[in-house]
This record gives structure tokens, C-alpha cells and sequence, in this order.
């Protein structure tokens, strides 16, 4: 090993770990990728999305994305969403309410809601719930950041996800990040609604600015969307500020290989 | 004040039970009374009965004329486990005996026969007429109160067999209704109704042991194996079941119960085994194992008739058997009311249209409460609407801006109001909003509320802040001279 440079050893490992971490995958991957092409936006299935807003107030924000996004995922053999939510958190973020629903296209029937007490019985729930076969997603919402949701708790979920399929988004508020195992972090912020016809004053459809925080979406990172729901699907709308300057050149560092979310990925 | 227990030395000296404690103490002196706590009594004694079950499945602790309680089994179909009634009534006894109580026991046909039997001091088996039996014993063996007894004995009727012949009117006339019900009770002629402490299973299978058993770990690998005998009765009879309860039986008298729902009816040993092992991390201090366990005991209720089923190789399953697996396991771990269902009630006011209900409770949803998709709906909803200052530029306009939960925010877009009145049909249980109108509702006439549509009506609109964040607010009542109504938060949108 002495003759190889550092750069050389990391890329001999990672290919190493790469081999190893294959074979779980290629016998849980059954279920064909639902259509993805650029002009449509399609959360990916089977894995683990952490979904971070800055505040509890923009909690609506992020639970209308998340239903937008699991819409796609309901099937006839995948016919439930369940959310997750601690008792002592409904005063903060309220209850799911499923009138609302319907605003998304989305079966009142089709959610179903767990209470818990403690963070330990919410992450138990949540594994649970991954590994059975006619979940849709999970959907698990946690305002405060309790020490039990720590990196091998998160490691743990993402596994079930891809294991059996179902696809896990844990919601999250603050600023802060802790470690997590999730492939893909998106930021939520909520922006001002479209036009609503015949009536400028009033609000129109949900829009959303998401932002990629971390891991490779279609091959690319750190990528930002303007979302738009219209009642069938998101719409992906141009950016309005285009004239930022480009950030400044992300430090070099290798590639993640296109198998890198089965790496052990930190913040 | 009165005796109503006594120690043995006590009835040596000559005391006896419903004595005035005056008296007892002019008697002897020296008597030691205390106070009976009769709920803690009671308390114990039912857990005492509940151990009975071993004997029988159908235990009742009567408590209309004892301090704490009777101990009744009904042995209808069981004797013969014992060998006989006789075999029966002296195991139960001597076991009792052995334990170092001083007990007592008659089978008779009827709970007031045996009642009888047992207060005069007899331990007897009454297999022939009743009212041979019962003929020669006192009438206050008949569960009566003081002063009926009193009476009769003042009147001359000392014993049962005196009252046969008597002309029923005149004796209830003279001695109440309750003579006639008690007697006829006894005789068999009125079916005394009793509810059983524990519910009676169906179907149960139950394992006795040499050597008492503690450990969680024991008692759940003991539920699995009586699962699979019970889930093969089961499916020789094409049956499966919807609850199922463990009863942990204990060596010194106590029972301990812990009962697990499923979703729909199984017979999965499997599953039965896991959601015992589920509820059983849900414990809360009601396992105590206390010197041991002797006995378990699997029952089924809610027992229904399930068809054995054929797989199709080109079945398209549509996972709702694994649905409700998985209701039933997390259920059985968090509690069911942990595992929610959103269900629609008839209503306009938005905090009552929709309902959580257990999974386990399959309510059939009612169409005609499906709620209405023309008007905006959050996406989530404050439990209790929150109390925020809102300016609005027109009175009766729609608000400009709001301070909640202490941050100001400003509108830019809104639209409404939609307003929503109280339902007549059930103005008299307004929700009550402000500390205002809860002192109004319990100081003011119901119906003065009802009508007062300052109070009761909701303005709601929907705001969207400069940051996108869209808000459902509402405003109670209207403005009406100097009033201000109160602003409140009530929901979010996407």
C-alpha cells in the first residue's frame, strides 16, 4: 500500500465497500423506478428524503409537499401513507386534516395517523411501518431534535426503506442538521402562491422553493426547483432570480459512484 | 355502627356479626374495632374472585348484602372436571382452607338456595326439591334486610317452609316487594341475572405448573405454544377470532389480564404470539409476577366463523391483510388509540367534521359526511384555535396583518370570509372560544347564546403572508357598535 498515493487508497476502499454494499440492494431492487424524466419532477422511491424547513410555522409547507409527493407513490397494492407525529407535538404543528386532503388529491382513507409518546415508540413505528409491504410511505414529523434520532437510527430506516420498498420522509424544522443516513436532503421553503384566476388578491396554487442539500439527485447536486402543485402533479417553474452569481467552486472531492447512497453519507 | 367481620377469638367470647359495636363493647371491654375500608376490601375481594375463575369461568362477587362480597361460581357443566360436586365443593373449600381462610360453601340450583345454605352454617349439596331444603331454614337466610327479618320473626314466621303456604298479596303488602323477589329467587322461580367478573371466552385452552413460572419472557413463550393448540381448535371448527385475552393466574390469588385486539378475525398462532409480545412491552406495572404463576389461561372472544382461503397464483394482493396485521401489531404496542383513522361526521364546523377513530373500530363512513372540495381546507389543524391580533383595514375586511405566537406577519394575498354559523340543530353546545364567552355560557341562559349571533358566528379566510406561508384565520362574531371580535389561528395551508 505504501506506493499508492491517499487519493488512490480511498478510491481502492470505496470501490471495496462499493461490492460489498451491492448485494442487499440487487435483491430488494424489484419494483421498476417510477417514470423520471427532467420535465417532471418525481420524489425517488425506496429510500430515505430527510425534509428540512427553517420553522414550525412553515409546517404546512412541507406536509402539502410531502403528501404532493407520496401522491405518485399510492398503488393498488401500496394503498396507505401513514404519518407519524409525537401527542406532544399536535399543539405545535397541529393535527393532519383530512378535508385538506382532498386539495391534494389524495384519499382521506389513504392516511392513516400514529400517535406516539415517545420519540423511541415513533422510530419503532416508523421501522415497522417501512418494512411492511403494502406501505406507500412513511411519513414521520418531529418539531424538536430528540437525541434517539441520531445517524444509526436514521441508518436503520433507510435500510428498511430500500429493503422493502417503501419510501421514508422524516420532517424536520430548524436550521440546524445533525448526521443523518438520509440519500437525499431537501430544504423547504414555501413562496408566494400563483395567480388565481379571476381574482388577483386571493391565493392561488402551492408553490415551493426546494433546494437539495445533500446527495446526488439525477446526477447532479445542490440543484433548486420552484414548484408548483396544479391539483395532477408538480409543475416546475423557472427560477425567478437567475442573475446570482455562481458559487464559488465546490471544494474538489470524489464523486460519490452512482451506488453512493448505500455509502455511509454524513452531513 | 356494626360488626361486620370477626376473628375467632371474638366469636368465642360470644359476638356476633351485626352486632352494634356499642354493644359489642359493653359485652367485652377489651374489644379491638377498626374501620372497614370497604372500597379496598371490595377491591381485594373481587381480585380474590377473580382467581376462581380456575374453578369455573363463570365468577361473580355479589355484593348486595355482604360487606365486601359473596363468592359465587356458577359450576353449570364443569363438575365434572373435579369428579363430581361433592369432589368439587370440598377442593374449592380445602383449598381455601389450606391458605388459612375460613370459608364456607353450598351448591344449590339457584344463587339464593345456596346463599341460604351457606349463612345457616350448612355446607351441604341440594340435588332434590329446593323447597324441602330451604324449608327448614331461618328467614333471615333469605338476604333480607334487617328490619324485614325483624318483622317477620315478630310476626311468628321463623323459618322458610312457614312462608310457602301464606297468601302472597298479604305478605308483600306487609313485608315488601323484596320478600316475594328474594324467596322467589331462592325457590327458582325468578332468574336472578349475574354478570360475570371476567368475560366468559369461548374458546380457551390453559396450562398448568408444577413449579410457578415469572419471567415475561416464560409466560409469552407459554402464550405462543397455547396459541397454536388454540388456533388448531380453531381451525377444526373453520373459526377465527377478533380479541384475545391471557390470564395470568397467580399463587397467591391474583389475576392478572391482559387482552390483545386484531383487526379482523385470525387464527396466526404467530400473530397472536406477537402481539402478546407487543403488548407486552406496553407494561405499566400491572405485571408483577409476585411469587409465581401457576396457571395460564388463552381465551378468544368475538369468535366468528372465517373460511379457509386459496391463494391464486394470479391474485393481485391488494395488501390489506398486511394492513391490518400491522394496525394490530403497532396497536398492541402503543395502545389502540395510538393508531388513527380519519372519519367523517355530518357536521359544518370544521373541528367537528373529522374524527380519529381507532383502526381497530371499522366504523362504516357514511357518505353523505364526506366533506364538500369546493371551499379551501387546511392541511393541518390546531386542535384548540389560538387566540392572535389582527389588524384589518375595513372592519369586516379581510385582515392585513396578525401577530402569532408572538412574530408578526403581513398579508399580502387573502380571500374569504367564509363564514360558518353554529348548526342550529345543535346551538346549544356552541364551542366556546374565549375566556369570555365560557364565563357568558356559565353565567348567561343557554338559550340567549344560541340566538346571539355576535358570538357564535366564524368568519374564515384564508391569508397568505410575503414569505408564501398561507394561513386559515377566523373571526368570531361581528362588529356590533364598540365590540371588537376576536381574531384566531385555526389551520395551515401547503
Amino acid at each position: 500500500m505504501q506506493g499508492l498515493s491517499k487519493q488512490e487508497t480511498l478510491a481502492t476502499l470505496r470501490a471495496r465497500i462499493e461490492t460489498l454494499e451491492k448485494r442487499p440492494l440487487l435483491a430488494g431492487a424489484s419494483s421498476a423506478p417510477a417514470a423520471d424524466t427532467p420535465d417532471r419532477f418525481v420524489l425517488p422511491s425506496s429510500t430515505m428524503h430527510e425534509i428540512f424547513t427553517d420553522a414550525p410555522r412553515n409546517a404546512g409547507a412541507t406536509l402539502g409537499f410531502s403528501l404532493a409527493a407520496t401522491r405518485g407513490l399510492l398503488s393498488a397494492n401500496r394503498p396507505v401513507v401513514l404519518y407519524l407525529q409525537l401527542a406532544g407535538e399536535t399543539a405545535e404543528t397541529g393535527l393532519p386534516y383530512a378535508p385538506g386532503f382532498l386539495s391534494f388529491g389524495i384519499d382521506p382513507d389513504a392516511v392513516i395517523l400514529i400517535r406516539v409518546e415517545t420519540i423511541v415508540q415513533l422510530l419503532w413505528a416508523a421501522e415497522e411501518a417501512l418494512a411492511c409491504h403494502a406501505v406507500a410511505a412513511v411519513i414521520a414529523d418531529i418539531c424538536s431534535d430528540p437525541k434517539a434520532m441520531d445517524f444509526t437510527a436514521s441508518r436503520r430506516l433507510g435500510m428498511r426503506a430500500t429493503e422493502a420498498g417503501g419510501t421514508f420522509l422524516l420532517l424536520r424544522y430548524g436550521l440546524g442538521r445533525t448526521a443523518t443516513a438520509a440519500r437525499l436532503r431537501w430544504h423547504i421553503m414555501p413562496e408566494i402562491s400563483g395567480e388565481k384566476a379571476y381574482d388577483a388578491k386571493a391565493p392561488g396554487d402551492s408553490r415551493w422553493r426546494l433546494k437539495l442539500e445533500k446527495g446526488l439527485w439525477r446526477g447532479k447536486p445542490n440543484e433548486e426547483w420552484l414548484l408548483s402543485w396544479t391539483g395532477n402533479g408538480f409543475d416546475i417553474l423557472p427560477l425567478p432570480d437567475t442573475d446570482r452569481a455562481p458559487a464559488a467552486a465546490p471544494l474538489p472531492r470524489a464523486l460519490p459512484s452512482p451506488m453512493g447512497h448505500r455509502l455511509s453519507q454524513t452531513a | 355502627m356494626r360488626l361486620v367481620a370477626l376473628d375467632e377469638t371474638a366469636i368465642r367470647h360470644g359476638l356476633s356479626l351485626g352486632q352494634t359495636v356499642s354493644d359489642a363493647r359493653a359485652q367485652l371491654p377489651e374489644l379491638e374495632v377498626r374501620e372497614i375500608d370497604q372500597e379496598l376490601t371490595q377491591a381485594l375481594f373481587a381480585d380474590f374472585a377473580d382467581w376462581h375463575s380456575y374453578a369455573s369461568p363463570l365468577v361473580v362477587a355479589l355484593t348486595d348484602m355482604a360487606p365486601y362480597g359473596d363468592l359465587v361460581l356458577d359450576i353449570t357443566g364443569v363438575t365434572h372436571l373435579f369428579s363430581g360436586e361433592e369432589q368439587m365443593l370440598a377442593t374449592v373449600t380445602a383449598r381455601l382452607k389450606q391458605l388459612g381462610f375460613t370459608a364456607i360453601g353450598a351448591i344449590a340450583s339457584t344463587i339464593g338456595a345456596a346463599w341460604a345454605l351457606v349463612h345457616s352454617g350448612r355446607s351441604e349439596i341440594v340435588s332434590a326439591s329446593l323447597a324441602e331444603a330451604l324449608a327448614n331454614l331461618p328467614v333471615a337466610s333469605l338476604r333480607l334486610a334487617d328490619h324485614q327479618i325483624a318483622r317477620l320473626t315478630q310476626t311468628g314466621f321463623k323459618t322458610i317452609g312457614q312462608l310457602y303456604s301464606r297468601d302472597r298479596k298479604s305478605l308483600q303488602s306487609r313485608f315488601g316487594d323484596s320478600l316475594l323477589l328474594r324467596l322467589d329467587q331462592a325457590l327458582g322461580r325468578l332468574e336472578e341475572p349475574i354478570e360475570p367478573r371476567i368475560p366468559v371466552a369461548e374458546l380457551f385452552m390453559e396450562r398448568r405448573f408444577a413449579d410457578p413460572i415469572g419471567l415475561m419472557d416464560d409466560v409469552l413463550m407459554c402464550a405462543h405454544d397455547l396459541a397454536v393448540s388454540l388456533s388448531c381448535r380453531l381451525e377444526a371448527a373453520g373459526q377465527g377470532a377478533k380479541t384475545f385475552h391471557l390470564f395470568l393466574y397467580r399463587v397467591d390469588h391474583k389475576v392478572m389480564t391482559f387482552s390483545v385486539n386484531a383487526g379482523r378475525a385470525t387464527r396466526d398462532p404467530n400473530h397472536i404470539g406477537r402481539l402478546f409480545s407487543y403488548r407486552a412491552e406496553r407494561l405499566e406495572g400491572e405485571y408483577d409476577a409476585g411469587f409465581g404463576i401457576d396457571m395460564i389461561r388463552l381465551a378468544a372472544s368475538s369468535v366468528c366463523e372465517i373460511d379457509a382461503r386459496q391463494i391464486g397464483v394470479f391474485e393481485q394482493d391488494d395488501g390489506a391483510q398486511t394492513l391490518d396485521r400491522l394496525y394490530d401489531l403497532m396497536a398492541s404496542r402503543l395502545g389502540p388509540l395510538a393508531v388513527l383513522r380519519p372519519y367523517f361526521v355530518n357536521s359544518y364546523i370544521p373541528e367537528r367534521i373529522v374524527n380519529l377513530e381507532p383502526v381497530l373500530i371499522a366504523t362504516e363512513p357514511d357518505p353523505d359526511s364526506y366533506p364538500d372540495t369546493a371551499t379551501p381546507r387546511p392541511l393541518r389543524l390546531l386542535v384548540t384555535p389560538e387566540p392572535i391580533g389582527v389588524i384589518a383595514e375595513v372592519p369586516d375586511g379581510p385582515p392585513a396583518s396578525m401577530v402569532w405566537r408572538r412574530v408578526g406577519y403581513r398579508f399580502i394575498k387573502a380571500s374569504g370570509p367564509e363564514r360558518i354559523a353554529a348548526e342550529w340543530w345543535s346551538g346549544r353546545q356552541l364551542p366556546a372560544l374565549t375566556e369570555a364567552s365560557l364565563t357568558l355560557a356559565a353565567t348567561e341562559d343557554a338559550a340567549h347564546l344560541y340566538f346571539d349571533e355576535a358570538r357564535t358566528i366564524r368568519d374564515y379566510y384564508v391569508a397568505e403572508d410575503n414569505g408564501g406561508r398561507r394561513f386559515w384565520i377566523f373571526r368570531v362574531g361581528l362588529y356590533v357598535a364598540d365590540t371588537r371580535p376576536a381574531w384566531f389561528m385555526h389551520g395551515f395551508f401547503a
